[in-house]
């Protein structure tokens, strides 16, 4: 059963859509990414079912029970905030046991429990050494280990993240990350992940859910989302660099970088496209080379391939070439509504 | 940058620049506050009059002399005492009204505007308006509670048709302080607005999720981050309040006896309406050093608090 269930939700701030009519089910002990660009309605979804946003129309779901009315307290959902939100007053002991304390009642602790509890959350996450600093004296990655802490020890049903690493430094980021997803498959805890970063979401998502304009684009494991858009936005929005999109009659056609090779390379030239590929400028990034450059009839759109380091043939600039996709790599688009077409549809289509 | 290269129109050049940019702040000091500063330590230390203008030190003559008065050690207990409970109430409302105009409601510019207007108004007209509203016999206070019973000959309060709000030793003071405080509490009120909005929305919003109800957000996230803040506040009430005497030069002049006399009252009649120019600086400049001592004392609190 899905732990939280979210049906026809809306919020509308004036005439702004922040959310647009997204249902949306998440299951007990995954991790799931919401990805979407800087305004999708990512965050507000999320405030939505942590309880500090009003739904302007639909329901949520929490265990089973209706929490769309109810307050945050009562939902049993704890977060973390991008900026981390530590009390800056309180030492690292006394931020952890602050929702320990706040629901004291309703979780009927005495104060033995909560100076345990606290102990071994922060044991696990490794900071115990730390309960008696103040969050100006921590590090950034501390401080993100104190924030999970505090959001951890109630033993939320759900625990929400809204881009918790993008304060880290890059080096301190893929560790965070490697670190964030073992401790929820170990704690087997279900979290629900706030992102605009692709790399982040493919690597800790069981599932990702892209949204834009305040809707939900697509839903699906990272590989088949990446795979498999269901549509141009998606298609375009996952991948770095990003697929190249083309037009044809009535539709538009695409293919990621990295699976526009030299036709040299490609072992079964029957069942691929053959592009004439004219070489602009040519990008060493030490284990690709990035080219840049026009497909022959398509030169008002920039194209670019991605070919790995160990293929030795040479590119030079200015130079034309026979490129190849395979047939199975190329995704057709709707030329009006950006949704994909199956390449058998295609026919029909026109 | 090289010498040759300074800018050729004189506002590129940072210095001049610089002193044009303090020059008005710097004359407003020293002639507004620098100046008359020192005019009253030099008056304290000697015995000029306005009839005998020539400045002889005599020492502390004067502050000897004040010291042993009683009236002065009256007066000064009367400010210190009225300073203190003003702004305890003075902050427990300001904190409340804070609270109050930071939630989200219909009409709320509306009603900070009318609550801002006691600052806003000048002193000296808003205590003619209060002058009138407690006055001895045709104060509209006394009017309602006349109306309601209250007063009157079964009245519960008092058997007369008024209670005299500035004439009593008790009602006098009281009148006083409840003045006092209506005219501070919108500025400490804005300052703790201005802390209570500085505080990261995210913290609120995590107290929430965490699972604070109000009081305990107040008590526990709130009112201590917005501790630097409330000092600041206090800092600012006490020290217009301990120096003031516009409220009382207008509304009791000091009585009934000395009740309501307060240091800079005092000061001013001994000095300005006396005539003993020494004494009066003598005794304003008694509140000095403890003035000073206090403003030292509380923004050490709050700069330490800030860096916690």
């Amino acid at each position: 059963m899905s732990i939280v269930q979210v049906t026809g939700l809306r919020k509308y701030f004036d005439a702004v859509r922040a959310v647009d009519g997204v249902d949306l089910a998440i299951e007990q002990g995954e991790f799931l990414v919401i990805l979407g660009p800087s305004g999708c309605g990512k965050t507000t979804l999320m405030r939505m079912i942590a309880g500090l946003e009003k739904p302007t129309a639909g329901k949520i779901h929490i265990g089973g029970e209706d929490v769309t009315d109810l307050p945050p307290r009562k939902r049993g959902v704890s977060m973390v905030f991008q900026s981390y939100a530590l009390y800056p007053h309180m030492n690292v002991f006394n931020n952890i046991a602050f929702p320990l304390r706040a629901q004291r009642r309703e979780l009927k602790f005495d104060k033995r429990a909560i100076r345990e509890k606290v102990e071994n959350t922060a044991r696990l996450l490794e900071i115990d050494m730390l309960l008696d600093r103040r969050p100006r004296q921590l590090s950034g990655g501390q401080r993100q280990r104190v924030a999970i802490a505090r959001a951890m020890v109630t033993k939320p049903a759900v625990l929400l993240l809204d881009e918790p690493l993008s304060n880290l430094d890059a080096k301190l980021r893929a560790n965070a990350r490697d670190e964030l997803k073992d401790f929820q498959r170990s704690s087997d805890i279900t979290a629900v992940f706030v992102t605009h970063d692709q790399i982040e979401a493919m690597g800790l998502g069981d599932r990702i859910v892209v949204m834009s304009e305040g809707k939900i684009q697509q839903i699906g494991s990272p590989q088949h989302i990446y795979d498999d858009p269901a549509n141009e936005f998606v298609a375009t929005f996952l991948g770095s660099p990003s697929m190249n999109i083309l037009s044809s009659d009535g539709f538009r056609f695409g293919f990621r970088p990295e699976h526009f090779l030299p036709k040299t390379l490609n072992d079964n030239p029957d069942n691929a496209r053959i592009l004439q590929y004219y070489v602009k400028r040519v990008e060493y990034l030490g284990s690709d080379r990035l080219v840049y450059g026009y497909v022959h009839g398509h030169e008002d759109k920039l194209t670019l391939a991605k070919v790995p380091s160990n293929v030795r043939v040479s590119l030079d600039i200015e130079g034309d070439y026979e490129f190849a996709v395979h047939n199975s790599d190329i995704k057709y688009f709707d030329a009006v509504n950006g949704r994909r077409i199956e390449q058998q549809n295609l026919a029909r289509a026109l | 940058m090289s010498r040759r290269a300074l800018p050729a129109f004189p506002f590129d050049n940072r210095r001049v620049v610089g002193i044009l940019f303090l020059t008005p702040a710097l004359l407003y000091i020293l002639l507004l506050v620098g100046f008359p500063f020192l005019l009253a330590i030099a008056f304290g230390f000697s015995d000029v009059t306005v009839g005998d203008t020539d400045l002889n030190f005599v020492g502390l003559q004067n502050y000897m002399a004040v010291w042993e008065n009683d009236v002065f050690r009256q007066v000064f207990e009367t400010t210190i005492r009225f300073t203190l409970i003003s702004q305890v109430f003075i902050l427990i409302f300001a904190n409340i009204l804070a609270i109050i105009f930071t939630q989200d409601f219909t009409g709320k510019w509306f009603a900070r505007f009318i609550f801002i207007l006691p600052w806003a108004t000048p002193v000296s007209l808003a205590m003619i308006g209060w002058l009138w509203m407690l006055d001895t016999k045709y104060s509209p206070i006394d009017y309602l509670l006349l109306q309601t019973g209250f007063l009157g000959p079964d009245g519960i309060l008092s058997n007369n048709r008024n209670l005299f709000w500035l004439a009593t030793p008790d009602l006098s003071q009281i009148s006083v302080i409840f003045v006092q405080v209506w005219r501070m509490t919108p500025l400490a009120t804005v300052i703790l607005m201005a802390g209570l909005s500085s505080i990261p929305t995210d913290i609120l919003d995590q107290a929430e999720v965490d699972g604070a109800r109000f009081m305990r957000a107040l008590l526990q996230i709130k009112l201590p981050l917005i501790l630097p803040i409330m000092v600041i506040a206090l800092l600012f009430s006490m020290i217009t309040m301990f120096g003031d005497m516009t409220v009382v030069y207008v509304l009791t002049r000091g009585g009934p006896v000395d009740y309501t006399r307060v240091l800079g009252l005092y000061s001013f009649q001994v000095g300005i309406e006396g005539g003993n120019l020494a004494q009066g600086a003598a005794i304003s400049l008694f509140a000095f050093p403890l003035l000073l001592a206090m403003a030292i004392f509380m923004l050490r609190t709050a700069s330490r608090a800030e860096v916690q």
